[in-house]
């Protein structure tokens, strides 16, 4: 599992000692559920995130 | 009173719209300081908006089915010099200088906008127990939440306070009020109702939709609010449908999938039972019910949850130093998604668009998903777990472990009443139909609640 909160350090995210209690087991669900999805992805899978340029804008 | 009653009314001059807002106030009066549901209420603007509306109708003008009909915006929704706070201390005193889409519209059509709903702050969360402007309660059952995070509208609505409330709807925020409070919330199809002035929680996965007391009254909100606007880029010029059909009370041609994996899991046995016999009610008015097996909805779920977060958290970003103003949830929610990786958001991305075409073919073979909503009743106000089968599920994940997949996919999905649990509680229905059949999706609602007659909203 990821070091939550030496990331959280590195990055000076500012979250107190008190909320890691909660906060870690949460992100370490979350990375448990979501690392073996990832080994799904076709390789030219394009992600879902819409952006459109309208040729008559400047 | 249901919308379609009261137009009745209204267009036979046995009511004025004046009476019905002043009716509308007084109830909000009476019942806020007990429900909460209303952050501000805009009672002046409301009486100017009432008055013009009983004098276009007298002048021969009618702006169509909403036309002076008290109604509710989510305090999401910006409205021009009224404070729109996003239920959070940060935007507390924000006052835009223009209306969101939705609110040009209902307003275009004639709705008196009487007030602003509470929520769950910044509409990151279930229950609308906020913080900041105190929780939204239930009219069932005042110990119990009103759902979230559009609770304020669902309050609202079951109360009888407004005729319609709208809500958005990120991850359930829109069906699972519904289903807490006993009402109608639909969900339209990602693109079909503009996003335009409402402030966002996720760029990609926000959606707006009213709340009501029947199907046929969802179908008039969201003819008045739906339609192509080129200030929201994801916005569709897909055709509007035809959302108030005459026949609404045969199913005859439609294919109702029925899951036979993960939507029958964990839950209340009474969720269960009352989704099945609205299954059997489908099948004897002529619909054709198909056993099907989902996509991994569990997994499209923790894809929803990792976009979500990213896209929550960049969007507040600016304000995360003011740690002290917000609520510790909320501060919770947001600091995941700062520890997430750049890389788990694009691949989120990249898996949104595969578990889209999982669905897509899943729709090849029905018209429209039966699910509950949620698989409990309301919970208590600050109750943080369930309990199923000896296990423990957190409040949040548990109530939005139906809705949150149909958020990532973009399809539209009602929230109907179906049953209560054996403590009296109101139960929901959810039919998920495909990209934009909402006519579909409200015409099966409507045939259900024709055959099995709407529920009976608790007396305040």
């Amino acid at each position: 599992m990821k070091n939550w909160r030496l990331i959280a350090s590195g990055m000076n995210l500012g979250i107190p000692e008190t909320n890691w209690e909660l906060l870690a087991p949460v992100m370490d669900d979350l990375e448990a559920a979501f690392r073996p999805l990832i080994s799904l992805i076709p390789f030219e899978t394009e992600p879902a995130v819409i952006f459109q340029l309208f040729p008559h804008l400047p | 009173m249901t919308i379609l009653e009261a137009v009745r009314l209204l267009r036979t001059k046995k009511v004025s719209s004046v009476e019905l807002t002043q009716l509308s106030l007084h109830r909000i009066a009476r019942l806020n300081p007990r429900l909460n549901a209303f952050i501000t209420v805009t009672e002046e603007r409301a009486l100017s908006r009432a008055r013009q509306a009983d004098e276009e109708l007298a002048r021969g003008i009618d702006r169509g089915l909403l036309h002076g009909l008290p109604v509710a915006v989510k305090d999401v929704f910006s409205t021009k010099g009224v404070r729109t706070t996003c239920g959070s201390k940060i935007f507390a005193g924000f006052v835009p200088e223009r209306d969101a889409a939705v609110v040009e519209r209902l307003e275009a059509g004639g709705a008196v906008i009487v007030g602003k709903t509470n929520m769950h702050e910044l509409a990151f969360g279930v229950t609308s127990n906020n913080p900041h402007f105190g929780p939204v309660r239930n009219p069932w059952n005042l110990d119990r939440v009103a759902g979230g995070s559009s609770g304020g509208s669902g309050a609202a609505v079951a109360a009888g306070m407004v005729f319609m409330a709208m809500g958005s709807d990120t991850g359930g925020s829109i069906r699972i009020p519904a289903s807490f409070c006993g009402v109608t919330g639909l969900k339209p199809t990602f693109g079909r109702v503009s996003r335009f002035g409402v402030m966002p929680l996720d760029f990609s996965l926000d959606h707006m939709g009213p709340l009501t007391r029947s199907v046929r009254d969802a179908a008039v909100a969201l003819s008045v609010i739906a339609g192509y606007d080129a200030r929201d880029e994801t916005s569709s010029r897909d055709p509007v449908g035809n959302y108030l059909a005459e026949d609404n009370t045969s199913m005859r041609s439609v294919r109702v999938g029925v899951p036979t994996n993960y939507y029958f899991e964990k839950l209340d046995p009474a969720a269960e039972r009352s989704v099945r016999q609205a299954a059997k009610v489908a099948g004897e008015l002529g619909a054709e019910i198909v056993e099907v097996t989902v996509p991994d909805i569990a997994a499209i779920n923790v894809i929803g949850r990792v976009i979500l977060h990213a896209e929550a958290a960049a969007l507040m970003e600016p304000y995360l130093r003011r740690r002290e103003d917000f609520g510790p949830d909320v501060l919770a929610l947001l600091d995941q998604g700062r520890l997430l990786a750049a890389t788990d958001y694009v691949n989120a991305q990249r898996l949104r668009r595969l578990k889209l075409q999982e669905f897509i073919r899943l729709f090849a073979d029905v018209d429209c998903l039966f699910t509950p909503t949620t698989p409990t009743a309301a919970p208590r106000l600050g109750q943080a777990w369930f309990e199923f089968e000896g296990e423990k599920e957190d409040v949040r994940l548990s109530s939005t472990r139906f809705v949150r997949a149909v958020n990532v996919i973009g399809f539209p999905a009602i929230s109907v009443p179906c049953g209560l649990d054996a403590d009296g509680m109101p139960l929901g229905l959810q039919i998920i139909g495909g990209p934009f059949q909402e006519a579909l999706i409200l015409r099966v609602a409507s045939a259900l609640e024709t055959a099995s007659g709407r529920l009976r909203l608790p007396e305040l």
